[in-house]
C-alpha cells in the first residue's frame, strides 16, 4: 500500500524529530567550511572558533565526526528546567516550553551529552516534566466534549501521544450528539 | 503515479521536468527561483555572495516561508486531514528542480579528483540534506496516493474534490476505480440480484459502499495567524489568537486550513 499501516493514524515520533531537525542551533565548528547553499537556505561561513548557526540535522552530523560542539539552547540547561519543573507541579496550567523541546532535547542528549552542562540532571528533570505533564493532559480527558479542546501549550510530542486516545473519544461524542439517524427498521 | 515516476526519472538524472498544466506558472516562480540557486561555493558567479547575502536577511526576518518549510507544513496537514489537500503542484516541482540541481552540482564534485577534504566535509551535509527533502517528498506524495487510492470511488464522482487534484492524480483516481469496479463487478456483484449489483446502489439497512472521507474526524489545530471567528459544533464561536492550540472536528477548520490560516499538528 502506499501508506503503511501505521503511518495512516499518526506521524511517528521519528518523523517528528525529522521535522524539528530543521530548527537552527548554535554550534562552535572545529573545521572551517566556507558559505554553502542548501535547499533550505545558505548556513556558513564556519570559522573556528567563532559560533555559527546551522540546522540541528548539521549539527549532528558534524558532532558524531567531531568536528563541532553544539551549544545548547537557552531553554536546555538545570536551572531553566528546573524553574519550569517548579510552575509545572504548582500551576494548574501546562507551562511555556519550546513546541518542539521534547526532539530537540532527546537528539542533543544522544549525540551532544558532553557539550551539556549536568546531562543526567537535565535528563531526569525532562523525564520529571514529561510526566507533570502527562498527568495533566490526562485530567484534561476529562473536560473533553464533541465540539472544541483547547490545549495552549501542549508541545508537539505531547500532542501526538494523547492523539489516537483523544481523537477516539471525540469521535465517539460526535457519534452520540449526531441527531439520531432516522431508524429504517422502524421506517420499513 | 506519474510523480512517483518523474520523481525516479529526475533522481536518476535522466529527464528534465515535462511541461505540465502548470508550465507557464512554474517559469514564472523560476524567476526569483534563480536567485536561490543551490550552486556551491567555489562555482559561483561572481555576484552571487551579494544576493545570498538579501536572501540570508530575509530567512532571519522570516518573511516568508522556505519553500521546504512550505512543503513540510503540506505535508502534516496532508498527513492529519481526513480528506485529501489541494495539491502543491508548483512547490513540488520547484523543489524536484532544486533537489535535482543539487544532485548534479555534488555529483560533479564527487567526480573531479582535485576536491580537497573540506569540499567532501560539504559534499556529505548537502547529500544529507537532499536525503532529508526527498524523504519528506516522497512521503508526502505517498500520502496523497494513499487517500487518492481509498477515495478512488468518491473522487470520480465528486466534482468539487476533482480539483483539488493534479491531472494526473486524476487520471491515477479514475483508473484505479475503474479496475476495482471491474473487479468487484466480476467476483460477487454480477451474481447479486439486479438491484444490488452496483457499488452505488442505496439499499435500505446498509451503509453506502463508497469510502468518503470523514469530516468530522478531529484534528489538532495550530492557529498561525489571528483567525476569524469560527463556529463550533455545540453553537459557540471562536476565535482563534496566533499560536493557539485546539482539538476540533476538521470539518470546523477546513476553510482555515485551505487558507493556510492553521496548521494541523
Amino acid at each position: 500500500m502506499a501508506l503503511p499501516q501505521s503511518l495512516r493514524v499518526s506521524v511517528t515520533p521519528p518523523e517528528l524529530e525529522l521535522v524539528a531537525s530543521q530548527q537552527l542551533v548554535e554550534i562552535v565548528p572545529l573545521i572551517s567550511m566556507e558559505k554553502t547553499a542548501f535547499i533550505s537556505g545558505a548556513y556558513g561561513p564556519l570559522r573556528p572558533p567563532n559560533k555559527a548557526k546551522v540546522p540541528l540535522w548539521m549539527a549532528v552530523n558534524l558532532k558524531l565526526k567531531k568536528k563541532c560542539h553544539i551549544i545548547a539552547p537557552p531553554w536546555l540547561n538545570a536551572d531553566y528546567l528546573q524553574d519550569r519543573l517548579t510552575e509545572e507541579t504548582s500551576q494548574p496550567a501546562f507551562s511555556k516550553l519550546p513546541f518542539r523541546f521534547t526532539e530537540i532535547a532527546k537528539v542533543i542528549l544522544d549525540v551532544a551529552s558532553d557539550d551539556l552542562e549536568s546531562p543526567d540532571k537535565i535528563r531526569s528533570l525532562l523525564k520529571d516534566l514529561r510526566e507533570a505533564r502527562q498527568a495533566k493532559s490526562r485530567e484534561g480527558l476529562k473536560t473533553l466534549d464533541h465540539s472544541e479542546l483547547s490545549l495552549p501549550n501542549l508541545c508537539s510530542m505531547e500532542i501526538n501521544e494523547i492523539r489516537p486516545y483523544f481523537v477516539q473519544s471525540m469521535s465517539i461524542f460526535t457519534q452520540l450528539v449526531r441527531n439520531p439517524a432516522p431508524d429504517p427498521l422502524r421506517e420499513a | 503515479m506519474d510523480w512517483d515516476a518523474q520523481y525516479e526519472l529526475l533522481k536518476a538524472g535522466k529527464a528534465i521536468p515535462q511541461a505540465g498544466p502548470s508550465y507557464t506558472t512554474r517559469n514564472e516562480s523560476n524567476i526569483d527561483d534563480d536567485d536561490m540557486r543551490p550552486v556551491l561555493p567555489g562555482r559561483d558567479p561572481g555576484d552571487e555572495p551579494e544576493r545570498r547575502r538579501t536572501n540570508l536577511i530575509l530567512d532571519e526576518e522570516e518573511t516568508v516561508a522556505t519553500p521546504l518549510e512550505r512543503l513540510t507544513r503540506h505535508w502534516m496537514n496532508e498527513r492529519h486531514a481526513p480528506d485529501i489537500l489541494p495539491a502543491q503542484e508548483d512547490l513540488l516541482m520547484n523543489l524536484l528542480d532544486h533537489l535535482r540541481r543539487q544532485s548534479e552540482a555534488v555529483q560533479l564534485l564527487r567526480e573531479d579528483p582535485s576536491t580537497s577534504e573540506e569540499e567532501h566535509m560539504r559534499i556529505m551535509l548537502v547529500q544529507t540534506e537532499i536525503e532529508r527533502v526527498k524523504f519528506i517528498v516522497r512521503s508526502y506524495v505517498r500520502t496523497r496516493l494513499f487517500k487518492i487510492e481509498k477515495y478512488a470511488r468518491f473522487i470520480t464522482t465528486t466534482p468539487e474534490v476533482q480539483t483539488r487534484l493534479t491531472a494526473a492524480e486524476l487520471d491515477h483516481a479514475s483508473r484505479h476505480a475503474k479496475i476495482t469496479d471491474q473487479h468487484f463487478y466480476v467476483s460477487v456483484l454480477q451474481s447479486l440480484p439486479e438491484k444490488q449489483s452496483h457499488l452505488d446502489d442505496t439499499p435500505l439497512f446498509v451503509p453506502p459502499m463508497i469510502t468518503e472521507p470523514d469530516k468530522t474526524r478531529p484534528v489538532f489545530v495550530h492557529a498561525l495567524k489571528q483567525c476569524p471567528r469560527i463556529r463550533l459544533p455545540d453553537g459557540a464561536t471562536l476565535e482563534m489568537e496566533k499560536g493557539h492550540i485546539s482539538l476540533m472536528p476538521y470539518s470546523v477548520v477546513e476553510q482555515l486550513v485551505a487558507r493556510g490560516e492553521v496548521e494541523l499538528i
